[in-house]
């Protein structure tokens, strides 16, 4: 018997070639001697061949015979959809490219650069960890086409009509349509239970302008019902600078003697602001208002008493 | 590249034949060595496919299919009738470039000229307009010390260890800068302490250059999540309540299983003081199930700050 590798080049080419698509038995005939003798032998290596083949992107259309081969299905590959198209990437550009596909170091970029006639680079100055999600690759497809998407998400179903995907800090969003809700909501990538549902393209238009970062605010800790709410916060002189690089020099209200500083602080979501309060130890502490510094102190009293 | 065993799947071998046989025709002559370094393969694994490549045939166009000869170190290969061109992109090579690039766009000194741009535009033009955002904010520092680590340039700095709860200022030659998790480090040779170290960017107060240039020194960046686990660092384990799960989303952790109505946590120490600060965010609800002298520290943190509000309510 053949080399797999032989057989299923074999295969690609003869599927390309044919002008009216072919049967497993036709495709056995065709390729005599290269797939085992006996109906469950050869149906199980041409299933194999079929499923590396479109894993690896490859394109196979199928379709249901009618007339004296009524029922049984054929195979063929249209070669418009398996070749790529030329991008007329200049010098410049390709160089460009491999040096981004070399910071994000992702397999399946470095991949997709050798398509492109690009190749590997060098180690670059600036290395970029980009989570990677399986879902991620179906949820981009169905954004550039406009298709519906669903999937499950903390145990119920949702129906999205998918604007945008986000990276923002550490997670992927995708921002959509919420058909059940009637509003645009926005769901974390690596939430979705199980795997993606994709409906037809061309499914809904994406309002003009329309820009993910604008539909939930950067800072945890103005997500609230009161988002003007801020506290002002006394930070040590050692974590002072790097707060006030944080905040900006606008959130600054004194500057002590000793170094320290009063900063002003988004304080709607009362959790992410006790989040980032207490990354700072004992160097901050809320000086007002008091519900807040009432709630802090509740907080801490609980932690200290639980020995 | 790690050293491979075994045979290599067929999958990886027809992947690479795809995009390799379109390579060779639009050159027509090349050595095998450059071929097999470009593709990343063996010399003896490289010329065996394409040998059994050149045996692909069907009728009635038996030997025009694949036109290769391999002589004496180079492939000669002629343009017949099919595999002309590169398979299609698959969606997450899509994906996975067109993220890169957007990446690379965000990063200083990653876009100069324009050229990443129109790439990038290019590949959306081709692979449909996805409305894809990314942002990695840089802090300040992020472009003086990426150009510092392209130059060799040392730089002379003030930085807050989170180890030490101190401010020191140290001499550091930047090798390599990396994006993680959304916040940015840098990798350097601290002239302090005489070792490698990893500084986060957002943490250095003031940086300036000492006009010292230190010979390069090629440094790879860790992978994603796996820098804590290379670095030696001891472990805790935590009770967190259902709303507390966050911490395995945030942190790199070595064990998440369901524990009760809530999660048992084993978590990488980077340090005392940051575990301090997680079981301050965690509140009284949380608790270090080992080790045992751990198991005081959320108490002991609380009280610390409590004092520190109780002498301050006059």
């Amino acid at each position: 018997m053949a080399d797999a590798l032989e057989r299923i080049t074999n295969l690609v080419a003869l599927l390309m070639a044919t002008r009216s698509p072919l049967t497993q038995e036709q495709i056995a005939n065709e390729l005599a001697g290269q797939y085992p003798e006996g109906d469950a032998a050869q149906r199980g290596a041409f299933e194999r061949d079929k499923a590396l083949l479109r894993e690896i992107g490859v394109p196979i259309e199928s379709e249901v015979l009618g007339g004296s081969d009524a029922g049984k299905t054929a195979y063929r590959i249209d070669r418009g959809r398996y070749e790529l198209s030329d991008l007329h990437l200049q010098a410049d550009e390709r160089a460009a490219l491999q040096l981004a596909v070399a910071a994000a170091r992702l397999a399946d970029a470095q991949f997709g650069l050798l398509k492109l006639g690009g190749e590997r680079s060098s180690s670059p100055v600036v290395i970029a960890n980009i989570p990677d999600l399986p879902a991620l690759p179906v949820l981009r497809e169905a954004t550039a086409s406009r298709a519906e998407v669903s999937f499950d998400y903390r145990g119920t179903t949702r129906s999205l009509h998918p604007y945008s995907l986000l990276l923002r800090e550490r997670y992927w969003y995708v921002i959509g349509h919420d058909l059940g809700h009637g509003e645009v909501r926005t769901y974390r990538v690596d939430r979705i239970e199980g795997s993606v549902t994709v409906g037809a393209t061309h499914a809904f238009e994406r309002p003009a302008g329309f820009d993910p970062r604008a539909t939930f605010p950067l800072d945890p800790k103005l997500i609230g019902d009161e988002p003007t709410a801020r506290a002002e916060v006394l930070v040590d002189a050692p974590r002072a600078e790097m707060v006030v690089r944080e905040l900006g020099d606008d959130a600054v209200l004194s500057r002590r003697p000793d170094g320290s500083v009063v900063v002003e602080v988004p304080c709607a979501n009362l959790d992410a602001f006790r989040s980032w309060l207490f990354g700072l130890g004992a160097h901050a502490e809320v000086l007002s208002p008091a519900d807040v510094r009432d709630d802090v102190v509740r907080w801490v009293t609980a932690l200290a008493g639980s020995r | 590249m790690s050293a491979r065993r075994g045979p290599r799947p067929t999958i990886d071998r027809v992947r690479r034949l795809l995009v390799m046989l379109p390579w060779l025709m639009e050159r027509g002559e090349v050595t095998v060595a450059e071929a097999a370094a470009r593709f990343e393969l063996s010399e003896q694994d490289l010329v065996r496919d394409l040998e059994l490549a050149a045996m692909c045939g069907l009728p009635p166009f038996v030997d025009e299919m694949v036109d290769v000869f391999i002589d004496e170190g180079v492939i000669f290969t002629g343009v017949p009738r099919l595999f002309t061109k590169p398979l299609r992109l698959t969606a997450p090579e899509g994906f996975a470039l067109l993220a890169a690039a957007r990446v690379a766009m965000e990063i200083p000194g990653g876009e100069s000229d324009g050229a990443l741009a129109r790439a990038l535009a290019k590949l959306a033009t081709a692979l449909g307009d996805d409305g894809l955002v990314v942002e990695t904010p840089a802090p300040a520092l992020a472009e003086l010390v990426t150009s510092a680590a392209d130059e060799g340039a040392r730089l002379h700095i003030t930085y807050w260890s989170a180890h030490t709860d101190l401010r020191r200022e140290r001499e550091i030659s930047p090798r390599v800068v990396f994006v993680d998790r959304g916040s940015w480090y840098v990798i350097a040779d601290d002239h302090l302490s005489g070792e490698e170290r990893t500084f986060r960017i957002d943490r250095i107060e003031r940086a300036e250059r000492t006009g010292i240039i230190d010979t390069a020194r090629e440094v790879s960046a860790p992978a994603i999540d796996s820098w804590f686990a290379d670095a030696d660092l001891p472990t805790a384990v935590l009770h967190v309540p259902a709303s507390g799960k966050w911490v395995a989303e945030r942190y790199p952790t070595t064990s998440v299983v369901p524990d009760g109505e809530g999660w048992r946590i084993e978590v990488t120490v980077a340090s005392e003081g940051w575990l301090r600060e997680l079981l301050l965010r965690l509140g009284a609800q949380a608790t270090v199930v080992s080790p045992p002298e751990w198991s005081g520290l959320g108490a002991e943190a609380a009280a610390e700050l409590l004092s520190r509000y109780e002498a301050s309510r006059a």
